[in-house]
């Protein structure tokens, strides 16, 4: 993971970006956020009275872990929420990052295409740089970069449920239609395999939490996904040999003359 | 200046266990709360469950032994009690149930593989299918299996409250209704005035974060009901991919359920969304909870430390114990031994850490 990769101006080496919740304890987050290597931390605040400063002491641990933050409109089911939102984060955390969350469907957390575009739309005239959570929807994602985001945040499936990538087609149709975006593959990530699988398809990153923060050992979890992501990446890098329809033996089998094999594996 | 042997500032789970061990050990005691019937203290505000494995589960491994530990320990300290304070405190210790609805099933076998991983070969655990739930809960009908977890119980935190004050009074500890303002050794700043004593012991939960910056308030949200229509008498725990719930039994078919966990230290009344996420999981446990009368809708701030551990301080003339965090009950009876360990200079009890007292910002 030698090479970087780059959001809204800002060179990042990392490919991995971490959530902050659902962790056993805050000690535990730091350590598993240090063992991820993760150079970018989200953090959620709609329900921490943040107009108040309700999660200061929360919000100061998690700047404390030097890395770059990137707020979250988790829990917003509206542009409007969103928006507000947005705006009380950059003051809090200092930074015109957002990652945009405006939520369709509270079951299971499925984003409102119109809602995420009306938001993104208003949020990048006024200055941030948004980091869209969509679904792996081409439309979608294009009406997104029309509004003027730079980086694209498709779900491999719906948040928390771990199930991988539900629709890796979706997601290579994305990669090849939109060679030039950095896409990270957001939600859904359950093991690292879904994660190696994510960068191998030719994602720039991937963002995870729960798959994380409820493993049995977190950190171990952490140091597991980093891993995923790097020899993904490399594999994609390195150039996937293409999938066969028949076995083909990678060397010639004794016995048959070798103008019957089919090349060679 | 008043004088006393010992202030104890807080009197909430901590102070009032702390007060009333002091007193059975022939200390003489005055207790300072600002609302002495304990009704400004999280653990007053808490469901009061004690479940040693579920925690473990959700909150991490350390807290299984001594969890274990605490309810024989609750066991023995609600017999002394009765027999201090002539009070029975309602409690259980007929197990809890873990519980998941259709969807959410895989929920329960993580809860079942984790709690096995943990466990190590101890059975904490059991799994039943509807008819054995149905032989323990008969009312939770709707599910159609669970776990048992026979090693939990829960007790009446309220009536605790009330029978150690009593307890306190009979051993002739003393109260003062007033706001501690901050702790130091051998004196207790109050909006009364200040407080001399040979030993200053601090013990304000989420109110001593002035004092000592590395506690932080992790928000909750508890509703308490009536439910005429409902009969459980076990702690139940439903599982959800997102939401932490447990309902835990009252006498007089009252419940209390909780709790909301938000990184937040906001001390405002219980949200809206909240209020909708406790009530529509207690309404899906029991469709009798539909017509239940709500009595209360409260919110607070637990005391906690960076690794949800509590802590004990001591230097000469103070005492800090501090950080039980979702814990009050489950890890009380380890933080007043380690409180009085620190006093005897011998080692906390686990999984209490012993920390040099943290650096006062004025001493004056």
């Amino acid at each position: 993971m030698n090479d970087g990769w780059t959001a809204y101006g800002v060179t990042l080496h990392s490919r991995l970006l971490l959530g902050t919740a659902l962790y056993p304890s805050l000690e535990v987050m730091g350590r598993a956020v240090e063992a991820s290597g993760a150079e970018v931390i989200t953090v959620a605040l709609r329900r921490q009275a943040p107009g108040s400063g309700g999660g200061r002491s929360f919000w100061d641990y998690v700047k404390g872990l030097g890395r770059r933050l990137l707020p979250n409109t988790a829990g917003c089911h509206s542009a409007r929420e969103a928006v507000a939102l947005a705006h009380m984060a950059r003051e809090l955390f200092e930074t015109n990052w957002i990652k945009l969350e405006v939520i369709g469907d509270d079951y299971n957390l499925q984003p409102d295409p119109w809602g995420t575009v009306e938001a993104a739309a208003e949020l990048v005239e006024a200055g941030f740089a948004v980091f869209p959570y969509c679904t792996d929807d081409l439309v979608f994602c294009k009406r997104l970069l029309e509004v003027g985001c730079q980086v694209l945040m498709p779900w491999g499936a719906p948040i928390g449920t771990g199930r991988g990538l539900l629709n890796p087609y979706a997601l290579a149709t994305l990669r090849e239609r939109l060679p030039d975006v950095p896409l990270v593959v957001d939600a859904g990530l359950g093991r690292p395999s879904h994660a190696a699988m994510a960068m191998e398809l030719g994602a720039t990153a991937v963002l995870l939490n729960t798959a994380v923060a409820r493993a049995g050992d977190p950190v171990a979890m952490a140091r597991a996904f980093r891993h995923a992501v790097a020899a993904g990446r490399e594999a994609f890098e390195a150039g996937i040999m293409p999938e066969r329809q028949t076995a083909s033996p990678s060397t010639p089998v004794a016995g048959t003359p070798f103008w019957h094999g089919e090349g060679r594996g | 200046m008043k004088c006393a042997e010992v202030v104890v500032a807080g009197g909430g789970i901590a102070g009032r266990l702390l007060a009333w061990r002091l007193l059975r050990g022939g200390r003489r005691v005055l207790l300072v709360d600002r609302d002495p019937a304990g009704g400004a203290s999280a653990a007053w505000v808490a469901a009061a469950m004690l479940a040693p494995a579920s925690e473990a589960v959700t909150s991490g491994p350390e807290v299984l032994a001594p969890g274990l530990a605490a309810l024989e320990q609750w066991r023995q300290w609600l017999a002394e009690l009765a027999a201090d304070a002539g009070r029975v405190v309602p409690a259980g210790f007929t197990g809890s149930l873990v519980v998941a609805h259709p969807a959410d099933r895989a929920e329960l076998s993580w809860f079942a593989e984790r709690l096995a991983r943990i466990a190590g070969g101890e059975e904490l655990a059991q799994s039943l299918d509807r008819a054995g739930l149905a032989d323990l809960e008969p009312e939770l009908g709707r599910f159609d299996g669970g776990l048992w977890l026979p090693r939990e119980g829960w007790l009446d935190n309220r009536a605790l409250f009330a029978a150690l004050a009593e307890a306190i009074a009979v051993h002739g500890g003393q109260w003062l209704a007033a706001e501690v303002r901050a702790v130091f050794p051998g004196r207790v700043e109050t909006d009364r005035g200040p407080l001399s004593c040979a030993l200053a012991v601090d013990c304000r939960g989420f109110g001593a974060k002035g004092d000592w910056p590395a506690l932080r308030g992790v928000r909750g949200e508890v509703a308490r009901v009536r439910a005429p229509e409902v009969a459980l008498s076990r702690p139940v725990r439903l599982l959800h991919p997102r939401y932490q719930l447990y309902v835990a039994p009252r006498p007089d078919r009252h419940y209390v359920i909780g709790a909301t966990e938000l990184e937040s230290e906001s001390l405002a009344g219980v949200t809206v969304r909240s209020a909708l996420e406790l009530l529509s999981a207690l309404y899906s446990l029991h469709p009798g909870f539909g017509e239940a009368e709500i009595l209360e809708l409260a919110a607070h701030c637990r005391p906690a430390f960076a690794d949800h551990l509590p802590r004990v301080a001591a230097e000469p003339g103070l005492l800090r114990a501090n950080g039980l965090y979702r814990h009050g009950y489950l890890l009380g009876p380890a933080l007043v031994e380690s409180a009085l360990a620190a006093l005897a200079e011998r080692p906390p009890a686990p999984p209490v850490r012993r920390e040099e007292a943290p650096q006062l910002e004025s001493v004056r």
